[in-house]
């Protein structure tokens, strides 16, 4: 996320502050990594890597908290198998032990929106709002990792998940339904036409949604739907004009930060429709 | 209509049972839940979890492993994790296929592409200038430095280690 989007970092930066959050930067984590492909090619390699990132934070004795849905699949899945598979947590430990560390499996690890909803609570977020989103309607895209697996993950129902509906109403704005808000938006299937058919198939339910944009925590689905929205009109010809914000963004517009502080200017779809409708509202 | 002859591979589901995640294969009673919820499946016949499934309990390495195989067609998305009754985790599965299909070197080559650099570098994407820059626009501190060597030293392989386990 710090190299590819890098206006997601610069949201977090910004907001989590103002809701009484102070972030610490961890010398020494590389990547988490991500849950897919390094994963794919071999799993005790991904759960070492995992494993020495929690390390360090252990050794630190902080808690960590990720910004992204992929970061936190694989943390805390990496943190289930090693509690779960002594044999796994054996030998990712007599790889550690080679550099002087050792996972343990104390540090507690969350998504940035957990741990508001749960160790802040919402008011919190509702007293940081200086600029009510009124009238937004936001689609919300939950994407796969947050949520599942639930026995590993526990977020939320992984069926009827409320969580991220719950976040942007406490920014004033409104979450819309819409069909296919939990289907996956298709990034981890190896295969160059599957993952257009998903992101389409998403955009159409949206755009009968009339929302004014999408809202994500998940930088590899904001991939396959900002970008991925350039992709669909160039190969299909179909042009749906969604704006795709990432939530903390959006809590940045209603914190009164201006869309440039928080990045937006860098997203291929422009969010003019919703820049539009909180143009009038009022900063209190 | 004649009776096939079924021949179960026990090798490998013993080679399978090995890999991190592999194991839980034994618990499938093919039961579709998993296929019921999989988005891959729902756009595509070519790909269904529970005849992955099904061929893993026969044994059947090449149609698994070998080139033409459905299993990178998964989207990730542990829906099929989510809702099996048996607690095969069907995504595991497939990631312990496709660790074997890396080590028989039959994974498509966009995959080393997709995952070469975080073990290179500690990080999934290439640091280039262009990123640099578009940080400091954004008045982002800079990128840490990463301790690679030793990222390098907890990923080295035990000496000795055969490459491929067969």
């Amino acid at each position: 996320m710090p190299l590819k989007y890098p206006q997601m970092e610069l949201a977090i930066r910004k907001t989590l502050p103002n809701l009484g959050i102070e972030l610490v930067d961890i010398d020494g984590f590389t990547c988490c990594p991500d849950p897919i492909y390094f994963k794919a090619r071999d799993k005790i390699k991904w759960l070492t890597i995992a494993a020495r990132n929690l390390a360090i934070v252990e050794e630190k004795g902080l808690d960590v908290i990720t910004m992204c849905s992929g970061c936190i699949s694989t943390l805390k899945e990496a943190k289930y198998t090693l509690d779960e598979d002594p044999q796994a947590k054996e030998e990712v430990n007599r790889r550690l032990r080679k550099v002087n560390r050792e996972y343990k499996g104390t540090a507690k690890i969350n998504h940035a929106v957990v741990l508001i909803r749960d160790s802040l609570g919402l008011d919190v977020v509702k007293k940081s709002i200086k600029r009510p989103l009124e009238g937004v309607t936001v689609a919300i895209h939950y994407g796969c990792h947050i949520l599942k697996p639930s026995q590993i993950m526990h977020v939320d129902d992984a069926d009827y998940p409320s969580i991220l509906d719950d976040f942007v109403s406490a920014m004033g704005a409104t979450p819309l339904d819409h069909k296919e808000k939990l289907l996956c938006c298709g990034k981890g299937c190896m295969d160059e036409d599957l993952p257009l058919e998903m992101t389409e198939t998403i955009f159409a339910s949206i755009e009968e949604s009339g929302a004014d944009c999408m809202g994500l925590v998940c930088p590899t689905c904001f991939s396959s739907f900002d970008l991925g929205q350039i992709m669909i009109s160039r190969k299909k010809g179909k042009t749906y004009n969604i704006p795709v914000i990432y939530l903390f963004q959006l809590l940045g517009l209603a914190q009164g930060l201006e869309p440039e502080q928080v990045g937006l200017h860098t997203h291929r779809v422009k969010a003019d429709r919703v820049l539009e409708k909180i143009k009038g509202s009022a900063k209190v | 209509m004649a009776k096939e002859k079924i021949q179960v591979d026990f090798r490998f589901r013993d080679k399978l049972n090995k890999v991190q995640g592999g194991k839980h294969h034994n618990y499938c009673y093919q039961c579709s839940a998993c296929v019921a919820v999989c988005p891959a499946a729902r756009f595509t016949e070519e790909f269904n979890p529970r005849v992955i499934l099904l061929k893993a309990l026969l044994g059947m390495e090449e149609a698994l492993t070998g080139e033409d195989s459905p299993i990178w067609l998964c989207t990730n998305c542990y829906s099929c994790y989510e809702r099996c009754p048996q607690d095969v985790r069907p995504i595991e599965v497939i990631i312990a296929l496709k660790n074997m299909a890396v080590q028989r070197q039959k994974a498509p080559a966009s995959l080393a592409k997709l995952s070469d650099n975080i073990a290179k570098t500690g990080v999934s994407v290439t640091v280039t200038s262009a990123v640099n820059r578009r940080r400091q626009e954004l008045g982002l501190p800079p990128i840490k430095t990463i301790p690679i060597e030793e990222l390098k030293e907890i990923l080295e392989d035990p000496q000795g280690a055969a490459k491929d386990s067969e």
